[in-house]
């Protein structure tokens, strides 16, 4: 089915909108990771070594915004932080998926 | 005695000019294509520099990034996971290159898988449908001109 003139506008519109958006609440997300994460001792190096990964440039990345928390190691991300994973995801979410945090647990946006 | 003054490669700290032109030239590519894609650069805790290869609009989530630690080049995707290591950055971007285009590469085969599905389901469910009103107006044609 062909979209609409009216519907490209909107899709348009709500692309630009969301765009901005998107990346700040990374940001946001990065921002409550990296304090976590000092409130926990841990240095960038610290963290990524306990998740195995070789190089601590992915938690920079996440940290500086750029990425998410992937899911296969978002627990083990949690337990190194010391936080409770249920906890730690349902707060990820509200910044990843927003509206998908709303629609779960009724959150303001 | 004239003494040649090489430019000192930096190690450590923000990317120099050259650096940047080196990965911009190799990512270009995907950088070009426009929708919002772009890229941005950015520090580690420690300080080291890295460059980040956002994607498309909306999101503009990290696809691709390479950090310098310690005069060693690190490639990795936007999951963290490592794609190549070197101390060349010609090299490395070399490979950021081809890690962008086998990106691009999957999303066309995703979208011929999905075209053939498509075609699949259109051979398989609608053809059926049409071929039996086609056999069913053959039959029932020469009633209804007579019935005119």
């Amino acid at each position: 089915m062909k979209r609409g003139k009216h519907q490209e506008v909107l899709a348009e519109k709500l692309q630009r909108k969301a765009a901005p958006e998107a990346r700040q609440l990374r940001k946001q997300a990065g921002d409550w990771l990296k304090q976590r994460r000092a409130d926990a001792g841990l240095s960038q190096i610290d963290l990524a070594a306990r998740l195995g990964l070789k190089y601590y440039t992915f938690i920079s990345q996440v940290e500086n915004g750029f990425s998410r928390v992937p899911t296969e190691i978002m627990a083990a991300w949690a337990a190194e932080l010391g936080l409770e994973p249920a906890a730690f995801a349902k707060h990820l979410l509200l910044y990843y998926e927003p509206e998908f945090h709303r629609l779960l647990f009724g959150a303001k946006k | 005695m004239s003494v040649v003054a090489f430019e000192r490669k930096p190690c450590a700290g923000s990317w120099s000019e050259t650096e940047l032109n080196t990965m911009v030239a190799a990512l270009n590519v995907a950088i070009a294509s426009g929708n919002g894609r772009g890229w941005e650069t950015g520090m580690t805790e420690t300080d080291d520099a890295q460059f980040y290869l956002l994607g498309p609009l909306p999101d503009q989530a990290c696809e691709l990034c390479v950090s310098r630690i310690g005069g060693r080049y690190i490639l990795e995707d936007g999951s963290g996971r490592l794609l190549f290591e070197h101390q060349n950055l010609a090299l490395v971007a070399l490979h950021a290159n081809a890690a962008v285009r086998s990106m691009r590469g999957w999303l066309v085969a995703r979208a011929v898988l999905l075209w053939c599905t498509v075609r699949h389901m259109i051979h398989d469910k609608v053809e059926p449908l049409l071929d039996g009103s086609e056999e069913l107006l053959v039959e029932l044609a020469p009633q209804l001109a007579a019935f005119a």
